[in-house]
Order: C-alpha cells, then structure tokens, then sequence
C-alpha cells in the first residue's frame, strides 16, 4: 500500500491519520496536525528536536512513520501544560530557569526529561545528564537544562509522580 | 550564575535604584517557546505555497560543462528550475575592506547559482521550485550537471604559491593585514625569555538547532517579503540588487530565530526564496537539510598560527611576532573582516610595546569561511594563551601573576593603536575564577592525571567604527499605559528582545510584562542593525534607552505643565506619574500629555563612536567602541591509556559591565563555554580534497549534555561599559578562552601541549608518546 | 527530508513479510527503524516498499528457557536495558545496551535490527558473539540457526538472505560465577564507539580459569580474541596487561578519514584487557560473596 489510514491520538485528540505510507511522523504531525512545536533538526535520529512520546516513551518523530503507530498515543511538548492550561511543571522549570533561549531544542528536551522524571527515579545530576545526551541544545550549554530537570526531580523527592503525571 | 558587584567608583548608575534591570526575570518570549506557541521560520504555511531546493555541487572544483533541466521540469509537480542565467543579476562584487589592487580597491565576486564553474562542495548551481515537498528529492536528482574536473588547492599555504590553482581570477590571497607597534624584531632579540610556538586551528561549523529556512510571499503593493531564519534583516538590500528591484520593494522579517552564532549573518534562503517569489508570484517555502547546512554554508576558519613572545626575567611582556594564515575557502564573505578581528586582538589583552603581526586570508576550493561568534578574535586565544602559559612556566611564574602582571587597564593601548577608554577588570576576573575553583580534584583512577589551566581573552564588542553604526528604537505609550516598543533587532536567541523590553520597563516606571516588543522587520521596525559583532545590547540597548528617557521626559514635562506640577518631583513608577502630591495613574496622566497636543512617541537613533576606515596596515586611534574581557578555568582529567580528556569543572568570569538580564548572561556565558569546548575537544568539520565528509549530526560532533560539566558562570559587574546602565556586550566573549583553557590544564596534567584543535584523544596519545623529557615541576596556580 | 516516496506494509506473518521480500528488490525490512530510516532521510537508501515487522507478534519479548534467553528480535533495547532477567542471567547484555545511541534510540531500536544491520562498532553484536548467542533465521519456509560468531560477514553484511527474517536471538546463560566487563571508547557521549571490548571472565582460585573477549570496531565485523583468551588461562587479573599485544592477531583496524588504524588498535588492547580485567574482578566478587 502506498497510503496508510491509522488511527492516532495526539494530546489527548484521537485523529485518523490517512497520509502518504512515506510521511514520517514529524512530517505528519508538522504538516497534517499543525503541532508546529515538533522540529526538524537533522533527520538522523541525533538531535532530539523531533522528540515526541509515544504511549509515554520518547521517539524521534522522524525516525517513525506515521503509518507505523496506528493505534497508540502521541504527545508533544505542548501536550505537557497543567490541566488548566497554564504550563506543567517540567515547563515552569524550564521558565523560572531559563533553560529556553533560542527555543528550538525545547520542545525535544521536554518531552525526554518527561519521560524520565515520569519514572520517578531519584537522579543526580550526572545522571541527568546521562538520560538527556541524546537532545542537544546550542544555546544554554546545558546549564540551565539540567538545573530545571533537577529542581523538578528534587521537588518530587523519591515519591512517586502525581496523579495525573508530570506534566 | 554569581554576580559579582561593582566598585563604587566606576559605577555609572547606582544599582539599587533599577526596579527592573538587573533582575533575573523570565525572559518574555520563553513561555511561548516552552509551551511551544512560538513559530519559527520553518512553520508558517500559506495557501498554495510552494516548496524549493537547491541542486549544490558535488565537485569542489569543477567546469560546469552541461546543466540540463529539461528532465526536471518535465517532472509532474515541478513548476520550475531556475538557473543562474535566470538570476537577473546573479553577479555579486563586494568590496574587501582595507585590500587594494596594482589599480583599484579589491572587489570580491560570488554568483547566485553558478554558471562556469563551481569552487566548493556544495556549492547552488539550481533552484527546483515544486508543489510539494515530495517531488524535490526526485526532481533535484533529475537536474543533469555535467562537470568537467579542474585542479582545487586545499591547503592555504599552498594556495599561496606561484603555480597553485587560483580559485578566482585575481588570485588567492582575500586579504592581508599588518600591525606594527614598537620594533619586534629587536626586542626579540634582546629579550632574556622567548617562546615560540605553532598552532591550528579546525573548520568549525555554528550548529544552531534551527536549520535555515524561510517562507516568502509577494505581499500587497508589490512588495516581496521574506520571512526567514535570519540576524540581519538589512539584507533587504543585497535581494534587491540581485532581483534587480528598488530596495523599498523587498522586506525581510525575522521571526525569532533558532540560533544564528554568526552563521546567519550572511544570506542563506533568502535569495532564492526571493527569486522564486519573483518568477512564480505564488508563497515559497525553503528549508535547508541539516546535511546541507553542514556541507556548505560558511564556516569559522581555520587558521595556523606562529606566535613568538619575549619578555623580561620577570614576565613582563616586551615583543610579540604573531603570524596568521586562515583558510577563508572558496568565497570571500566577510573573510577579511573576521582576519581584522584577529590581527587586532592577536596580542591578547595585555599590555605590550613591540608587536609585529603579518595576518593573511587565503583562498582555497573549500567551503566558504565567514562569521562565527567570536569572528576572528577567538581563534587567536588558542595561540597567545598558549604562549602566555608557557612562559609562565618557563619563568617558575603562576598563571595568573604573569597575568596579572601584563593585564591591559584603562587608558592602555592595543598594538593597533586603540585607547582603552573604559575600565577594563581583567585582574578581577582571575581572582573570581580562582577564589571560585577551590581544591584542584584527585584523579579518578590510576592511570588517569588531572591538571588546571586558566586563560584569558578580549573580544569587541560593537561593529567596527568605521562603518559608522546605528540603531534606532520607536517607542510609545498606548493610552491605557502599555508600551509599543519597535526596533528592528533580531532576536537570535540571545533575548535581545526581552531584554530591550526591560530596559525599556525600567525606565518608563512600567512592569515589563506590559511592554511588548516588535522587532526584526525592515518595512515596519526602525532598522537596528545586524544581530551579530555583539552589538545589539550595545547598540539597540542604547536606541531604546534613549527614545524611553525621551519619552519619560516628553511624558513629565507635559504632566508637570497639564497638572501644574513641580516638574522635578515628578517620576515615572508604579503608581504612573508619582511625586508632587498624589500619583496620577497613567492612563489619566497620558489623557493630559494628550490634552496638550504632546505626542505620545519617540523616534530615536543612538550612534556608535564613528571613524576612518583602516588601511592594510593597521594603525587607528579607534577600530572598535569598546572590549569584553574575561577569565575561564578547566579542571581536566586525561586518561593517559586512551587519550581521552574529561573536563572536571568549569568556570567562566567575564565582565559584563551590568547584567541586564543575569539569567540571559549566565545563558550567554555557559553557552559560550560549552560552545568553545566542543570546538576545544570534538568538533571539526572534515575535508578530504576538498569534500566535506562531516555533513550530518552523526559526524559533526556538538557536545551533548553529559559531555560537560556544570558550567559556572560568573558576571562581573563594574558597571563601565558603553551598553545601557554600564552594561557591555556578552554575547561572542564567552567563546574565546575555553580551547586555551582546557590546553593549558592538559599541559598541566600531562607535561605536554597540545597545539591543534581539535584535541582528540589520538592527538592527546601522540602527544604522550611523542614527549621527549619531562618538563621542570612548577608552581600551580592557587587562589590569592 | 527530502525522502523520496516508498510503500509499507504490515504483514501478518513472517511467511507473508518473506513474500514481500522475494517478490520486490526494493523491500527492506523495517523494525524500529533507527538504522534504516536515517538512511532513507539521508537519500543513502531509496527502497521502494518497508515491510514492517513490527507486528509480528512473535518476534516481541523475551523470556528464559532452561539455561538460555530468548530474545525476540524485535524486542527493543529498552525492554533489555530495563528487564530484571537480563541484568540477573546477562548482565554484560544490561550494561552494554545501556550504552547504544540515546533514550529515543533505544526506545524504537530493536537487536534484531541492531544485529541485522551488522554495524561493526555496535555492542550488542560483539556482545553477543561473546555470550556464544545463536540467532534463529527464516524465510517463511524453513528456519535455520546460525552461531552468533558467523553472522556477520563484514562491513553492514550478513549471512542472512534477502528474503530471509532474523527472528529470534538465544543466548546461553552463563554460570552464576562468571563476571563480566564492558568498555568503550567513542568520540560522544551516544556516539558508536571508536573501540568497543566485551568481556566474560570465570575464575577458580585467584586465577583466570575462562575468558572470552570480544571487540567491535576493529574490524569489518565484530571479533572474539582467541589467542588473548587462551594465554589469559590461569594468570591473575593483575597479570593480563602484558598480554594486551596478543589481541593483534585478531584485530583488522583500518585508517579511515576519521581514525587511523593504529589509534583504534591501541585502544583494542586497552579496553580489551580493562574489560578482561572487570570480568575477572567481578568473578571473584561472585565467589568472595
């Protein structure tokens, strides 16, 4: 088949999916969903700007077609506010820390750091570091990154994650 | 971060009186960028918008013998396929600054698309214009390019001799400058101490996050405008010239941009998006492959450095003989410019009356070499500190006294003729470093050693004076007491909006979150100048600040009239109009500045120092407004078995005159840091005859969060810089010292220097292997 | 980005993913993609059909049979890293796994793919031919096992036929007083290793009594050290780096634009003997406990 329908849920909104077998999951997500918050960085699965969750991991959304997910359940960064709709509390870090400058890589950044402080393992900082190699930022020289991660993990102490997640 | 505070007798405004500067607020476009809201150039899409790519050569030296596009655009979906003899003007001169000819001022020509020949890997040759994204790949392929092979010259030393290929018509040499200070020569040879010293430097590549990209549209009026991934909007005018349109018909908007570095100084999309506007009137869409982007947009050049220093038996500097040979590629872009900056702070920032240095820019097939922070004047770290540390070394001296026994003050001139004119904290900023560095670490297994390196460095900040340099700012009130503030700056990243918001919010009295910023167009923001040369807090800081002190001025004279009032009670604050009885809220306050016929705007231009353009050789009262200095220190560790160095601990001190915003300078420094240590240990850009094998992620290797350590950064504070409040620039600074840091705690560590970049573990093992004699045990550098 | 158009499929069994495969010269089979998609991104692959194996249920998950691990192929790298089974009978798999690409790599990528693709800087595959793994390969017709040390053939090739699926990778547990040692060099954190050394070691006494080590990056293919192995027989740990010179005979670095040959050898006798070196600590750890 050249042509894919699947069923995706995207933040929450369950989408039929009906694109060209080759569209990757950024494309598809950038171009048919509008959730511009996902980027193109390289499209060799290194950068991490692309990175969404699917059912709660993190994947480069251009190194998986959107043909291949039929079925399962994608956030993006801008999946990751408060139920109220102000920012979650990975966000408000990164916003009291000033671990956005340019931006571009925050979206990626987001949702890996979700991924692991939703496991809610007690990480020191080197860890930290370790679980966000695969995001690469230019601006903040990781700094503020990990100090944002760090507050959000400290604050969870060794207790499990909220009802409801991290985000 | 820390912030260290001033001393009282250089403070040019008392810190304890701003509301607003100074304080660490979120930056106001980082929730929107958080919460993912933030559009970029890349994501805006228009009705029956079209997409584009470029054909590049995959020869770096070649005649174009045949470029068929009729298969091309045979292809369904393809709606054209433009050629350089579809560009109307796809000839491009520009002057280079300073280099004269037998007959005339040296002139540069670059092309649009190439038509005869090309000169570099990957350099545009077709422009494929498509309804959709998916038809490129294909229709790129089916552009038939037939090249016939030519003789390239890859190095610059050879690119230098009589018989070499000449990459254009009037040979290889872009440029050459010399500075002359004092007698070298003879004081070299007189000189007790000399030390002497090659080093190279690699092709670096900016490796933002956001690879470049633009939408364009012919807008009402006729107008084309491009909104693109950019840190100059000026370059409304260059489009012009190649489209063969008047310049009021071209607008460029920068959008927030995901990093720029330098790397989006010069045009990448632009052209071609406009050229695709021009020749279908439908909206055009351009996004560059991160490959792409590695292979053949401009690069930091590389450059071999031979440096020779003399001093007394004391460590004061007498002579220094520096030479510079930088690849500047295929085309000339603001190679000479970035050799300028680097033949002017070769010295380093010391004090020194005898130095000679012969600087040259060469042409070769490779990519084109041109702006990246730092530009020129980081480079030249790796080679004087170098020299700096040896001779320390060499004289039983600690790193910092020597130092601290030659750091240039206030009122001190660089070889090149240039006063200091501010104060200028180098000294301070070793004490920070080293009051900060504490204990120096134990070795984390056996065969590892671990050393300790400082290096210091001087960067301007603010564009050259001669090209007499201008931002201009708009501001004004909105009835209800919001402010409008227009500046034509792009914001890169760096919160160059943000912080002129603040600045703005400190002086009209208001909270920054009732300012909103427009900036980065050319049709419809005051132009402001080019995001880079660290000038925009500088610069447009300054515009803003003068049209807000107007503004509050304008706004109390005619408050103090309307209301009858002493006009020297009054102030703009919380409260609105406070002082002299009760506050007028500002809505009731500018109800009577109305009243009264008085404008509720301001219109201002601030000026850079203005001078005389230089000559080859180098020798001016004034080439930069003002400089940046600072201190880094590296702990290393180096794992004598495999090569490998791990930093252990980083700081970074830089005085930054006045943090406007310390969360964005602390942002700047320890980006910076971590910048100059991935260009210190992993980054290169590698070419083999001219073919770039580096272009992607998988090889071009960025650091990534685990290969650093936490940066510490430090602001200095000493309020004497030329920006607003006493701030001075930040931006580039911070990438200067981290290659000559983590050198010189290597040399501590293993006994050995390491004397081109990158530092890569097999070099690191050769070194070692290569270490003839251990060197004589000296003093470690210790806090005071 | 720019990727020029292909087909995908989902097949139902490995008979109907084999089919795919013999009747197209462009299919290609996908499982996680890590490998095979950049390369598409890229334009370095133009496949005009992906047969998504990922569906097939079989091929997913692992669990333990008698004395060995049985790990379907595409189980992801995840899955290994976070399986307490796997650290309790292959630890040198745990820890070796967690050192492939990043979070997101190892959240889509699978061993098959990994050992499929036949990198021969990667880990798991020289971590595999240590642990004298055997992959089970079909074709929809017929399913053969092939010794782990045999499959690969040299740079990105493999014993496998076109139409053939790796299915399932079974690995012999080894005895509870082996110990293990994994070491790698790379340019970056997540970067493939320049040299990678895997190591399992058994002591008796104070003495080595077996060792196997393995070494990715030196070579077309992943490599075991036989000569270092059997001259590290009955010496103690402290002795073995006098032998490092003995993994030469089984190493084949070559120069290339980014490496020299001899900086990746000298980092093969390193990491080989820091490798032998932990598994034989560890081993005594065992039998200390």
């Amino acid at each position: 088949m050249t042509d894919a329908t699947s069923r995706i849920t995207v933040n929450g909104r369950e989408l039929e999916c009906r694109a060209a077998a080759h569209l990757s999951l950024l494309r598809w997500l950038r171009d048919h969903v509008g959730a511009l918050e996902v980027k193109y960085g390289c499209g060799e699965g290194v950068c991490g700007a692309c990175a969404v969750l699917i059912d709660g991991q993190a994947v480069n959304s251009c190194l998986v077609l959107a043909a291949q997910i039929d079925g399962r359940a994608v956030t993006t960064s801008a999946g990751l506010g408060s139920p109220s709709g102000g920012l979650g509390r990975l966000q408000q870090a990164f916003l009291d820390r000033g671990a956005a400058q340019c931006g571009f890589c925050t979206g990626g950044m987001l949702v890996t750091a979700a991924e692991f402080a939703g496991a809610g393992e007690a990480l020191d900082r080197r860890s930290i570091r370790d679980a966000l190699h695969g995001n690469l930022c230019r601006c903040t020289g990781y700094q503020a990154i990990v100090d944002a991660v760090d507050d959000v993990l400290r604050d969870q102490g060794s207790s499990s994650p909220p009802a409801g997640g991290w985000t | 971060m820390t912030t260290v505070g001033g001393r009282d007798e250089v403070q040019r405004s008392d810190a304890s009186q701003l509301r607003v500067v100074g304080r660490p607020l979120p930056r106001t476009d980082a929730a929107e960028k958080i919460a993912g809201s933030t559009r970029y150039a890349a994501d805006l899409a228009l009705p029956a918008m079209l997409h584009t790519r470029l054909v590049r050569s995959t020869l770096p030296s070649a005649r174009l013998v045949r470029r068929d596009t009729a298969r091309a655009r045979s292809l369904a979906g393809v709606v054209a396929v433009l050629l350089g003899e579809d560009v109307p003007h796809n000839e491009v001169w520009v002057d280079v600054p300073g280099q004269q000819t037998e007959v005339r001022a040296l002139k540069a020509r670059s092309q649009v698309l190439a038509t005869g020949r090309v000169r570099y890997h990957g350099q545009p040759i077709a422009l494929v214009v498509a309804e959709s994204e998916d038809v490129l790949a294909e229709a790129e392929a089916l552009v038939d390019v037939e090249y016939e092979e030519l003789p390239g010259v890859f190095d610059p030393e050879e690119a230098l001799g009589e018989e070499a290929p000449r990459v254009h018509e009037d040979g290889n040499l872009l440029a050459e400058w010399h500075i002359d200070s004092g007698d070298a020569a003879t004081a070299l040879e007189r000189a007790p101490i000399v030390i002497e010293g090659q080093y190279r430097t690699q092709f670096v590549d900016h490796a933002y996050l956001e690879p470049e990209a633009g939408v364009a549209w012919l807008d009402d009026d006729g107008v084309i405008t491009i909104r693109a991934s950019t840190q100059v909007v000026e370059h409304f005018r260059d489009i012009a010239a190649i489209l063969g349109v008047p310049q009021a018909r071209i607008r460029v908007i920068a959008p927030y941009v995901g990093g720029g570095f330098g790397g989006k100084e010069d045009m990448t999309v632009e052209p071609y998006l406009a050229l695709a506007v021009l020749r279908t009137g439908r909206p055009v869409r351009m996004v560059w492959t991160r490959q792409e982007s590695l292979l053949a947009r401009p690069k930091r050049h590389p450059m071999r450095l031979r440096y020779r220093t003399g001093a007394e038996n004391d460590g004061t500097l007498v002579a220094q003989d520096i030479e510079i040979l930088a690849d500047t590629g295929a085309e000339a872009y603001l190679g000479a410019l970035v050799l300028l900056y680097s033949s002017v702070t070769a010295a380093g920032p010391y004090r020194c009356p005898n130095v000679r240095v012969r600087a040259r820019a060469v042409y070769t097939n490779h990519p084109p070499c041109s702006a990246m922070r730092g530009f020129g004047a980081m480079q030249v770290v790796f080679g004087c500190e170098a020299q700096i540390d040896e001779l320390a070394r060499r004289l039983q001296l600690t790193p910092d006294e020597i130092r601290r026994r030659n750091a240039i003050r206030e009122g001190d001139r660089l070889p090149v003729g240039q006063q200091i004119v501010t104060p200028i904290w180098l000294g301070e900023t070793i004490d920070q470093v080293l009051r900060a560095a504490g204990p120096r670490p134990e070795p984390s297994r056996p065969h590892c050693r671990v050393g300790r390196g400082i290096a210091s460095n001087l960067q301007p900040y603010g564009r050259l004076v001669w090209l007499q340099d201008t931002a201009a700012a708009w501001i004004g009130f909105q009835f209800d007491g919001s402010v409008t503030l227009r500046c034509g700056v792009p914001d890169i990243g760096g919160g160059q909006a943000a912080s002129l918001g603040q600045i703005a919010a400190e002086v009209l009295g208001v909270d920054p979150a009732r300012v909103t910023v427009h900036f980065g167009d050319s049709a419809r923001t005051p132009l402001a100048g080019t995001s880079t040369a660290t000038r925009q807090l500088y610069m447009s800081g300054n515009a803003a600040h003068l049209a807000a002190t107007r503004l509050r001025d304008q706004t109390l004279d005619a408050v103090a009239e309307a209301a009858g009032r002493a006009r020297g009670a009054l102030r703009l604050g919380p409260g609105g109009v406070e002082g002299g009885g009760e506050p007028i809220a500002l809505p009731r306050a500018l109800e009577l500045v109305r009243g009264l016929g008085v404008p509720l705007e301001v219109l201002a231009t601030f000026h850079g120092p203005r001078g005389r353009a230089v000559a080859r050789d180098l020798a001016a009262e004034r080439v930069f407004p003002d400089f940046t200095v600072g201190t880094h220190l590296a702990d290393v560790e180096v794992d004598c078995d495999t090569g490998q160095i791990r930093v252990v601990r980083y700081l970074a001190c830089h005085d930054v005159g006045r943090a406007i915003n310390p969360q964005s300078v602390s942002g700047q420094i320890c980006g910076g840091a971590a910048m100059g240590i991935g260009s210190a240990l992993t980054e290169e850009i590698v070419l083999e005859s001219g073919i770039n094998l580096t272009a992607g992620f998988f090889q071009y290797r960025i650091p990534t969060a685990l290969d650093l350590p936490d940066i510490e950064a430090i602001a200095l504070e000493s309020g004497a810089g030329m920006g607003p409040f006493g701030a001075r620039g930040i931006g580039e600074p911070p990438i200067g010292p981290p290659a000559a840091t983590i050198a010189n705690a290597v040399r501590d560590a293993i006994g050995v220097r390491l004397t081109e970049l990158p530092m890569t573990p097999e070099r690191v093992l050769a070194a070692i292997r290569a270490q003839a004699h251990t060197d004589p045990p000296r003093p470690a550098p210790t806090g005071p | 980005m720019y990727v020029r158009p292909f087909g995908y499929t989902r097949p139902a069994s490995p008979l109907e993913a084999c089919e795919h495969l013999r009747r197209d010269d462009g299919a290609k089979v996908l499982a996680g993609g890590q490998s095979l998609l950049p390369l598409v991104n890229l334009g370095l692959s133009t496949p005009s059909l992906l047969v998504d194996i990922q569906s097939l249920g079989d091929l997913h998950g692992l669990h333990l049979e008698g004395e060995q691990l049985v790990i379907g192929a595409s189980t992801t790298h995840r899955m290994l890293e976070r399986d307490a089974q796997v650290r309790r009978v292959a630890p040198l798999l745990a820890a070796s796994v967690r050192e492939v690409g990043n979070l997101r790599v190892r959240n889509r990528g699978t061993i098959g793919g990994s050992v499929a693709h036949a990198d021969p800087a990667a880990e798991l595959p020289m971590c595999l031919i240590v642990l004298e793994a055997r992959y089970l390969v079909d074709n929809g017709a017929r399913v053969r096992s092939v010794p782990a040390a045999d499959f690969a053939t040299g740079f990105l090739t493999t014993r496998l036929a076109p139409d053939e699926l790796l299915t399932r990778i079974e690995v012999p547990a080894a005895g509870p007083d082996w110990g293990w040692g994994f070491q790698e060099v790379a340019r970056r954190a997540g970067d493939f290793a320049l040299v990678a050394a895997a190591a399992i070691a058994r002591c008796e006494g104070t003495l080595v009594a077996d060792l196997r080590i393995g070494l990715a990056g030196v070579a077309p293919r992943p490599v075991r050290c036989p000569t270092l192995e059997a001259a590290a027989r009955g010496r103690s740990p402290e002795a073995l780096p006098e032998l490092a010179p003995l993994v030469d005979p089984d190493i084949a670095p070559s120069d290339d634009s980014f490496t020299p040959a001899h900086y990746r050898a000298h980092l093969a006798r390193v990491l080989a003997i820091r490798a032998a070196q932990d598994a034989a600590r560890r081993s005594l750890d065992v039998r200390a406990a």
